[in-house]
């Protein structure tokens, strides 16, 4: 009897055992340390707090943006977004995300996290077509804060702006996004450039490579085991509604390093949450991140072969791909609620809200076309097309939108677009993102009811003649 | 091989008229019709029905022949057709610049009224473009040439529906893309995501109620008859064979599918007549009733006609003008 228990337990204990390094196989590390000049006990060489950093300093950016009071507390609060922005001496609080009833967070200031770091170090300087002024991305961003410091709560009724919502999207793309995909997924996969037989910087307790991959999948800003939930489980994480979810160690409080999901990784979730329910987004992007970060940690400490590297390239293309998808998917989305917003505008009931909920949307509809253009590859005539056809401004009820912003922050609304035509506009969003991006998920999409019905039709019945 | 199947798939899709539980509806309706109405007994209505003068007529042979070429056509030829969906889009996108309508203007209403709307406008629509359609293939000579080949059938039985010369199954496709396209288009931004069809066995049921009520006896020798009245609503298989008949006085008349509205309402009208003895098929200079490369072919030689006479008129006009 006693050894049949026995049997039983060691079982069980088999199991658990087998069942836990299965799972464990599936988050974002541990993995071991292989840089061999490291002689600490350390035992983990995963590392991305500065990443995470630098999300924190962005969600409380956005919530700054709405601090405003009509143009009184203007100066001191840009001076506030400004050292979330550009980075502070100080240990700035973090302003969100924050702890709620039910949803504790583990950290209260951003040094808590990582010191010394900025977001505008790290934002797009390229060119940016999608706002008036032939802009950089930084100019950009830089005149959204002084305008949304200007404001009222973030709200200007007269142009459509909804400031959080364009600096907090097009930031998803000039941060993250661009870093991701344009520097540490692509130059610095080079076999000269952050070598994996060499710490990443003197002293580290990390090779080049891993370092390097970690900081990309820190931008993602997926949890380390957001791979395990589903995208519902995400998306209540990223919404501070689901401790269980986001407690992977069980120690009751959320820790923003591991067990939080940030803006990218919440827009992955969104999408297969959302729309068609027939992508995978999040377990696409963050599975090539693991198998990629497992394919350094296998080389273990040695220079990756050109073979190694290759697949790391290849991995580095899911991602880039995937995430840009995601981009659009959002786009895609907020076109439908634009079209969708005009429609309640147009029906006359409680018009300041319906008019907050359009400006709001078509926030996150620029805010994500802009993000889209500081990608690694240049969009060419999709920008092109985007920009035109979303315009500086939304189309507003007297038939204006607006045209350009002169060199003194004046907005000025020369262009003419009837909520009608701007409509039309946003189906032609919707088709141009869907055709160059290849989308799937598509939610809110404004002629989805059109392709169902003709499907259910079908041809054989119209065919019969007399 | 594998497409053989493919050939006589109609006959076991409900929305093709020759689904075979149709067949077997319209033999009832025959039998009961000719029982009960025509006085014969049981025995002579099974005789009658399946009458093999009618169904091993040398038309009817070509009939069968012209059915499964035209379904190796149809196999070609669909793909590259205009789809419902591209005119549908079109038109929504355009509706946009209508001002006194805006997108969802009447989504409000209750779905089951939004779906009784959209299935009654859809049937209606479409059975007109029918009637349109077939009216001008009547009346234009360049497609009289084409559909012909309909009307040279002899003998008529229900695979005569599909004794059409492949370019009218062309246009009769684009017509029911065109009819379908602008239904939904319309309906969609009126009344939004709640439109929908109200089927039976997929099919919608308006088009059901037709197929179930005998369409199928339309061709065939069965003429049964309605009430006057009703033959002013709905077209009796006894109508459509009036449409084929040789007659003088029955040339271009009874134009419509199912309803005899179209017909009333535009002076094409023509009551069926008891115990009128029908002819059907065209004289030989016109069609052949059998010969099926003929059948195929001729259509073109007479369209070409028809364009060669119609540009010499042009060209005496113009040096007319000239003078």
């Amino acid at each position: 009897m006693l050894k049949s228990k026995l049997k039983f337990t060691t079982a069980l204990a088999v199991l658990a055992v087998a069942g836990s390094a299965a799972l464990a196989g599936e988050v974002y590390g541990p993995f071991p340390i292989t840089e061999k000049s490291y002689s600490g006990d350390k035992t983990n060489s995963v590392s991305y707090s500065g990443q995470v950093a630098r999300h924190v300093l962005h969600d409380s950016l956005k919530a700054l943006a709405y601090k405003g009071d009509g143009g009184h507390n203007a100066a001191a609060l840009e001076a506030q977004m400004l050292a979330y922005f550009n980075g502070s001496d100080e240990d700035l609080p973090i302003i969100a995300p924050t702890s709620k009833d039910g949803f504790p967070i583990k950290q209260t200031t951003v040094n808590e996290i990582s010191k010394g770091k900025n977001i505008s170090g790290k934002f797009y300087k390229g060119a940016m077509p999608a706002w008036p002024g032939n802009k950089s991305g930084l100019d950009v961003m830089l005149q959204m804060i002084s305008m949304a410091a200007a404001s009222e709560q973030g709200y200007d009724a007269v142009n459509g702006f909804d400031y959080g919502q364009l600096i907090s999207k097009f930031t998803l793309g000039a941060m993250p996004y661009s870093q991701a995909v344009d520097n540490y997924l692509d130059e610095k996969l080079a076999a000269d450039n952050k070598p994996n037989d060499k710490p990443y910087k003197d002293g580290a307790y990390y090779t080049g490579k891993e370092h390097v991959w970690d900081e990309a999948f820190g931008y993602f800003g997926a949890a380390a085991h957001s791979v395990n939930l589903d995208p519902n489980q995400n998306y209540g994480v990223a919404k501070r509604k689901d401790l269980a979810a986001a407690d992977a160690n069980g120690d009751g409080v959320v820790d923003l390093k591991t067990e939080y999901v940030f803006g990218p990784a919440y827009y992955a979730a969104g999408a297969d949450k959302g729309g068609t329910k027939s992508t995978d987004y999040m377990g696409t992007i963050f599975g090539a991140f693991r198998d990629g970060r497992a394919l350094i940690a296998s080389a273990d400490g040695a220079a990756l072969t050109s073979e190694q590297r290759a697949q790391l390239v290849g991995y580095a293309a899911t991602i880039e791909s995937a995430w840009e998808q995601v981009l659009a998917e959002a786009a895609f989305k907020y076109a439908g609620s634009v079209y969708k917003d005009i429609n309640t505008l147009k029906s006359g009931e409680d018009q300041d809200k319906a008019l907050r909920a359009y400006v709001k949307h078509w926030g996150e509809l620029k805010g994500f076309t802009m993000a889209l253009q500081t990608g690694k590859s240049n969009l060419g005539a999709t920008a092109f097309d985007l920009n035109w056809l979303v315009g500086f401004g939304p189309a507003m009820l007297d038939g204006k939108m607006v045209s350009d912003i002169d060199a003194d922050g004046n907005v000025i609304r020369g262009r003419e677009m009837s909520l009608e035509d701007y409509q039309v506009n946003m189906l032609k969003v919707q088709k141009l993102l869907k055709d160059t991006f290849g989308l799937k998920s598509l939610a809110n999409d404004a002629t989805a009811d059109l392709a169902a019905l003709a499907d259910k039709l079908g041809a054989t019945e119209a065919a019969e003649t007399d | 091989m594998q497409q053989i199947p493919a050939l006589f798939a109609d006959f076991s899709n409900p929305k093709k008229r020759v689904f075979f539980g149709y067949l077997l509806l319209a033999v009832a309706l025959a039998l009961v019709w000719l029982v009960a109405a025509r006085g014969r007994s049981w025995r002579a209505a099974f005789v009658e029905v399946f009458d093999k003068r009618v169904f091993f007529s040398r038309s009817a042979l070509a009939d069968y022949q012209i059915f499964l070429l035209n379904r190796v056509f149809t196999l070609f030829i669909s793909p590259v057709l205009v789809s419902q969906l591209a005119i549908a889009t079109a038109l929504f996108y355009a509706l946009h610049d209508v001002p006194w309508v805006r997108q969802g203007q009447f989504s409000h209403l209750p779905t089951g009224w939004v779906v009784a709307i959209f299935t009654t406008v859809l049937f209606f629509v479409d059975d007109l473009s029918k009637y349109l359609l077939h009216r001008w293939m009547h009346r234009w000579p360049l497609l009289w040439a084409i559909h012909k080949v309909h009307h040279s059938a002899e003998t008529m039985t229900p695979i005569t529906v599909y004794r059409v010369h492949p370019l009218e199954g062309v246009l009769y496709a684009m017509r029911g893309a065109l009819a379908q396209g602008t239904t939904m288009a319309i309906c969609l931004y009126l009344f939004g995501s709640k439109v929908d069809l109200y089927t039976v066995v997929g099919v919608n049921v308006l088009s059901f109620a037709f197929h179930v009520t005998g369409s199928n006896l339309r061709h065939s020798h069965v003429a049964i008859r309605y009430w006057a009245w009703l033959e002013h609503l709905l077209i009796s298989p006894a109508q459509h064979q009036v449409h084929h008949s040789t007659a003088r006085e029955h040339h271009d008349k009874n134009f419509g599918a199912a309803f005899a509205v179209w017909d009333w309402a535009f002076g094409s009208l023509h009551l069926s007549e008891r115990d009128r003895k029908l002819t059907f098929g065209l004289p030989a200079k016109e069609a052949s009733a059998t010969n099926v490369l003929d059948i195929y072919l001729r259509p073109f030689a007479d369209m070409a006609r028809v364009v060669h006479r119609r540009m010499k008129r042009l060209a005496s006009r113009w040096r007319g003008s000239q003078t």
